[in-house]
């Protein structure tokens, strides 16, 4: 049935028996068996001149003296630079109050209001809906100018006492007027009266300022307008300007609610920056009754992200010479100056890294050539030059903007500077006008020449993976790839086969036929050939397509239902350890023969809830890391394909894609027609698309903070290096930094990643993405500058993480406890002044954290227990997880819903207007629709219960009667313009997200299974029966942290 | 009774030098003086050993009777006992850095224990030597 070997040259003094089956072959053959050389050292140092600078990198070891001079002292230095790279002025701070005091009027209006509110508010249920949806919008904008028509006198700055009187006689009638209208309070607002009016309130009063400001406490609101004395206003005002820290949060007692109704509204010292403010926070009411099952809150009035992640793009208008954040982002944009400011930050500090980001067209990453006079670097702490760096000395120095060394300017580099400091030729250069730049390296940057872009494949052939089709489409997949592999004229391509024995295929080029040879000795696994089975593509193309179609009926009929994987995930290094290269397996069954054999595990429910719980989502037998770890030795990357029906350790067989920069793609009970379009799409684009080989990627930073710990599939080769042996454009790290030291004096943090790689053309290149962030005193700042995105994705990947080594439960507590101790701090930043009592206030960046932090929970690698996924989609989904891009985890975790179905009925145009996303509650499914859920990976096409059969049936293709699995319908274009419509719409919403397909499922709401919970469950829904009670618990875990944690699932 | 001691002493000596070598082999991960892979086969080749010569100084000790010194080794022993019944005695090349905090502090606990052991024993050994020699001494006077 195979094709024999003709050529008997190439294994001197061999038998043919091998081809057959050859189970004695053994003694012959075991001293060819080491040709492969895997004593090859050389590999492990590929990076070496990257390595070298490692030492180099301890900036906090000798600051030089002049350490901080760019920022603060050199004139020049700050010359060449756009002033906007330096922090915002402080007139944004919500408690700047030396900024111009020209809105005071709208605060003392919507303190009014507020009170008018808080009268009304604790016995009814019908209190107003909080501040929803577009915070920058705010709603007090309506009434502010009103407010202003009685007050123009108020025009000019306050001097004196004069005006500040007349802001004091405010006609009571205005208050009433403010108090009518029900419309959303702005709580935010009426901070800035609050800071007057704690001198109202004994217990809040800095004592020291306020000593002249208040005479009597004044428990009656209509008597304020006499209480307010001219001369009393002034000193306020000046009390309060002397106030220019604000006080620290008081935790102590916040009897609120009673208080604040007798309380009465002084006219607030006028405070500017009121947008600021508006910006900073929402708050959102949250009812006063401890325990009640209803708290109160309007569903539809919580923050949803429907606009999937917005990269803080802003960013770049202050930092212009920053990389596009769709590279970098920080968790927050603003580094904390000191260890204790640091400790109120509860979130993690960190970066989401993604450095081979798909760029759209026109904004390439521009590539830079230095030729031989080499790339310029810091001498110290190998710094590339970036835009940040400042020349001086008529531009024969320059500075390193990480370490401020002052290195010498090559004589090709160097460049007159103009009069302001800056370089004349900063226009041609990008490497000096973009934060993002890729310089072709030298040859000191390769220990040995690029290597050649390498796939191999690693195919199991039993039975389940060819009875299922899988091995048919593999194989056609891959053939039709083969025009489109990455580096043409090098690529290099071999193919192993496995069951129970193992199969190698000789596919010489100058051979017709492909030939099998079988080694049945899996315990001491040895290369039948010693090359020619790892070929070049392009010559032996002929060979590897005869191989490729003849594969699927090679093992037709086969009953071997063993898999000898880790012989040969074995055999598979001997070919590639020369070379390095990107290895796929296709796995279908569980391991059971030979090395790394593994076993049925997270059968025995006894497991879960236990401390050994967290054991089965560990690899089982050290092989498989240690196999991971030679892998990443030798530039092996691992893309795992598990397909399994039953349970196959997916926990033991990522840890090879984990550790070597793979990727896990798991297809549980494949079926050829339902999964076939997303593997062939996968299997296409990890074949297709731009690949980085033999990377390793570093991220310096400035003086004072260092990366501490990374997450996401890599290797550690030392303390800050990650060894990737293939990365692409689907993968993004995450790492959290922590400070050196105890109080920085540097204005502005910079970052760079640096990613040397080898492209498929076989150039060693360097990509640079630099970054600035500036250093600030001020919490309320860095919540200002908080990124959702970024937050989520380190918080994800910290979870998941924590999985690997606690219970499931213990991983979701400590996600949550972070989550409820930043709201405390950050309503410990407020609620003293605002006057928030009762009420859950979060910052507006930060607004959908807590709704991504709950569908963390409900994500499948996290939710539940036991029961709820089973452990290899959890596991594979853990893994998925760890290398997600920010906006595709986002997506994941809260997926897009969309009604179709008036897409469906009516013949729309190209060009309409795209589908509006619709937030994840029960409240959005109208039983007379059809909605598709889109969560990157899956769609979920729902189909309502009173959906007309006749649609039904045109969208499922087949009468609905006769076919009650839904779970086997195949959705695809059947011969009716309602399918037709369909499957444009579903192109159309998988156009939006090239880095992955997602196959269709059906899920048809009938009248006996319609129960909102079984749709939670099985689409992962956050349903607004979910989410109100974790706002509550939320808000009253900053009375009690604890009291909430139970109560969240 | 001093040859006891004086093997205890060497066998001390030698686990002190074990694990001193961990901790060299760390540090010097930690500085990049040295590659992930090499460090851990440095470590993981002395562990086995180290365990060896635990275990066998706490069967000296409870052979010779001397209980105290015994109770002294007993909480190492155990700790030994249960990483290596756990599997996890060996350094794990792909997790070196998050562990390496944590076994650098394991490690230094034990220099410590040992140095403490190794005061005793060598009190004891002087001890019973100059016992030994008073002995003779009162033997020979008589």
């Amino acid at each position: 049935m195979q094709p024999r070997g003709k050529e008997q040259a190439n294994f001197p003094g061999r038998p043919t028996q091998p081809f057959l089956a050859a189970p004695q072959s053994s003694t012959p053959f075991r001293s060819p068996g080491p040709v492969g050389g895997i004593e090859v050292s050389g590999p492990s140092r590929a990076i070496s001149p990257f390595v070298s600078s490692g030492p180099m990198t301890g900036l906090g070891a000798s600051g030089s003296p002049q350490n901080m001079s760019p920022f603060l002292s050199s004139g020049p230095a700050i010359g060449t630079q756009p002033s906007s790279y330096r922090a915002p002025p402080p007139s944004m701070r919500s408690n700047g109050p030396s900024s111009p005091p020209t809105s005071s009027f709208s605060a003392q209006d919507a303190s009014i209001y507020q009170q008018s509110q808080a009268l009304g508010f604790p016995p009814a249920p019908m209190h107003p809906p909080p501040p929803i949806g577009q915070p920058h919008m705010p709603p007090s904008g309506n009434f502010r100018p009103q407010s202003q028509i009685p007050l123009v006198p108020m025009g000019p700055p306050p001097q004196g006492s004069s005006q500040l009187t007349s802001m004091s006689n405010m006609p009571p009638p205005s208050g009433s007027v403010f108090s009518a209208p029900r419309t959303p309070p702005q709580p935010l607002l009426q901070g800035y009266s609050n800071v007057p009016q704690r001198a109202n309130v004994p217990p809040f009063q800095p004592d020291s300022q306020f000593q002249a400001s208040r005479p009597v406490p004044q428990p009656l609101m209509q008597v304020y307008p006499a209480a307010h004395v001219p001369p009393i206003h002034t000193s306020q005002y000046h009390a309060h300007q002397s106030l220019v820290p604000p006080p620290p949060p008081v935790g102590g007692p916040m009897g609120f609610n009673s208080r604040e109704q007798l309380q009465h509204p002084l006219t607030g010292p006028p405070i500017g920056g009121v947008q600021g403010l508006v910006e900073e926070f929402q708050s959102l009411t949250v009812g006063s009754v401890p325990g009640a099952l209803d708290p109160g809150v309007d569903a539809k009035s919580l923050p949803r992200p429907l606009n999937g992640d917005e990269e803080p793009i802003k960013l770049l208008e202050m930092y212009p010479f920053n990389c596009h954040p769709r590279f970098m982002r920080l968790t927050t944009h603003a580094i904390p100056n000191s260890q204790s400011l640091l400790s109120r930050w509860h979130l993690p500090l960190g970066a989401v890294v993604h450095p081979l980001a798909e760029a759209p067209d026109g904004e390439e990453v521009p590539i830079v050539n230095f030729g031989p006079a080499g790339i310029i670097r810091c001498r110290r702490c190998r710094t590339y030059v970036n835009p940040y760096v400042t020349f001086t000395d008529a531009g024969r120095k320059w500075r390193c903007n990480l370490c401020s060394l002052l290195n010498d300017v090559p004589g090709e580099y160097y460049c007159a500077l103009d009069a302001t400091g800056r370089r004349c030729d900063l226009d041609q250069r990008p490497e000096l006008s973009k934060g993002s730049v890729e310089f072709v390296a030298s040859t000191e940057y390769m220990v040995r020449p690029p290597m050649p872009p390498l796939y191999f494949f690693l195919i199991d052939v039993s039975v389940s993976a060819v009875c299922s089709g899988l091995l048919e489409i593999v194989a056609k997949t891959i053939k039709s790839c083969l025009d489109d592999l990455p580096g043409f004229p090098r690529t290099q391509i071999g193919f192993i086969t496995f069951d129970s024995t193992l199969h190698f295929h000789n596919l010489k080029s100058s051979l017709t036929q492909p030939q099998m040879l079988v080694v049945a000795d899996l315990d001491d696994v040895f290369l039948p050939l010693p090359d020619d089975l790892l070929v070049n593509l392009s010559d032996s193309r002929h060979v590897v397509d005869a191989f490729l179609d003849s594969l699927p009926s090679m093992f037709q009929g086969t009953s071997n239902v063993e898999s000898a994987f880790g012989p040969a995930l074995k055999a598979a290094f001997m070919v590639m350890s020369q070379l390095g290269g990107k290895l796929l397996i296709f796995q279908s069954t569980l391991p059971s023969l030979g090395v790394g054999r593994l076993r049925l595990r997270g059968d025995d429910l006894r497991m879960y809830g236990t401390d050994k719980e967290h054991t089965l989502r560990l690899p089982e037998d050290p092989f498989y890391k240690q196999m991971a770890a030679e892998f990443t030795k030798n530039q092996i990357a691992v893309d795992i394909y598990a397909f399994s029906e039953k349970y196959s350790d997916i926990a033991s067989l990522g840890s090879l894609a984990k550790y070597t920069g793979g990727q896990v793609y798991h297809h549980p009970s494949f079926q050829t027609a339902v999964h076939q379009e997303k593997l062939r799409y996968e299997l296409a684009r990890n074949l297709t698309r731009e690949t980085a080989w033999e990377a390793v990627m570093r991220i310096r930073c400035g003086k004072g903070v260092r990366f501490t710990t990374y997450h996401g599939h890599f290797m550690l080769r030392s303390t800050d290096l990650l060894a990737l042996p293939a990365v692409d454009c689907d993968k993004a790290f995450a790492m959290q930094l922590s400070l050196e030291e105890t109080l920085m004096t540097t204005q502005t943090v910079y970052f760079q990643v640096a990613l040397l790689y080898t492209s498929s053309s076989g150039e060693r290149r360097i990509r640079v993405h630099t970054t600035a962030a500036p250093v600030v005193a001020d919490l309320s700042e860095m919540y200002r500058q908080a990124d959702t995105g970024a937050i989520v994705s380190l918080l994800g990947r910290l979870a998941i993480e924590n999985s690997l080594s606690q219970k499931l439960e213990d991983a979701r507590q400590s996600l949550q406890l972070k989550l409820v101790k930043s709201l405390k701090e950050y309503r410990n930043l407020y609620v003293v002044q605002h006057r928030l009592g009762g009420r859950l206030i979060f910052p507006e960046s930060l607004k959908f954290l807590p709704l991504y932090v709950l569908s963390l929970f409900k994500s499948v690698a996290l939710r539940g227990g036991y029961a709820d996924s089973p452990l290899d989609e959890r596991c594979a989904a853990g893994y998925n997880m760890m290398i997600l891009p920010i906006s595709r985890m986002l997506k994941l975790i809260y997926p897009g819903l969309f009604r179709i179905d008036e897409n469906l009925l009516k013949d729309l145009k190209e060009g309409q207007e795209p589908l509006r996303q619709l937030p994840l509650s029960a409240q959005s499914l109208d039983p007379k629709g059809v909605y598709v859920l889109d969560d990157g990976f899956n769609f979920i096409i729902w189909l309502g219960r009173m959906l007309s059969s006749d649609l039904l049936n045109n969208i499922v293709g087949v009468e609905l009667a006769s076919f009650p699995d839904l779970s086997r319908v195949v959705v695809c274009e059947h011969d009716n313009e309602i399918s037709k419509r369909l499957m444009r719409v579903l192109k159309e919403l998988r156009a939006k997200d090239p880095s992955s397909y997602q196959s269709c499922r059906l899920w048809l709401c009938r009248l006996d299974s319609s129960s909102i919970q079984a749709i939670t469950r099985l689409v992962k829904m956050v349903t607004t029966t979910v989410i109100v009670p974790f706002f509550y618990l939320a808000m009253l875990a900053s009375a009690s942290s604890n009291s909430c944690l139970q109560h969240m699932e | 009774m001093v040859y006891v001691w004086l093997a205890a002493f060497f066998l001390l000596v030698f686990l002190l030098v074990l694990v001193i070598y961990q901790l060299m082999s760390l540090a010097d991960l930690e500085f990049d003086c040295i590659n992930p892979y090499d460090s851990a086969s440095q470590i993981n080749k002395t562990i086995v050993p180290e365990f060896v010569f635990q275990g066998s100084l706490c069967l000296l000790f409870l052979l010779s009777g001397h209980w105290l010194m015994f109770l002294f080794c007993i909480p190492n022993l155990y700790y030994n006992l249960r990483l290596y019944q756990h599997r996890q005695h060996l350094i794990d090349v792909t997790e070196i850095f998050n562990q390496i905090n944590r076994e650098k502090k394991r490690r230094l606990i034990k220099v410590m224990s040992v140095v403490l052991l190794l005061l005793m024993s060598l009190f004891w050994m002087l001890w019973s030597a100059l016992e030994a020699d008073e002995q003779l001494v009162t033997v020979r006077s008589y």
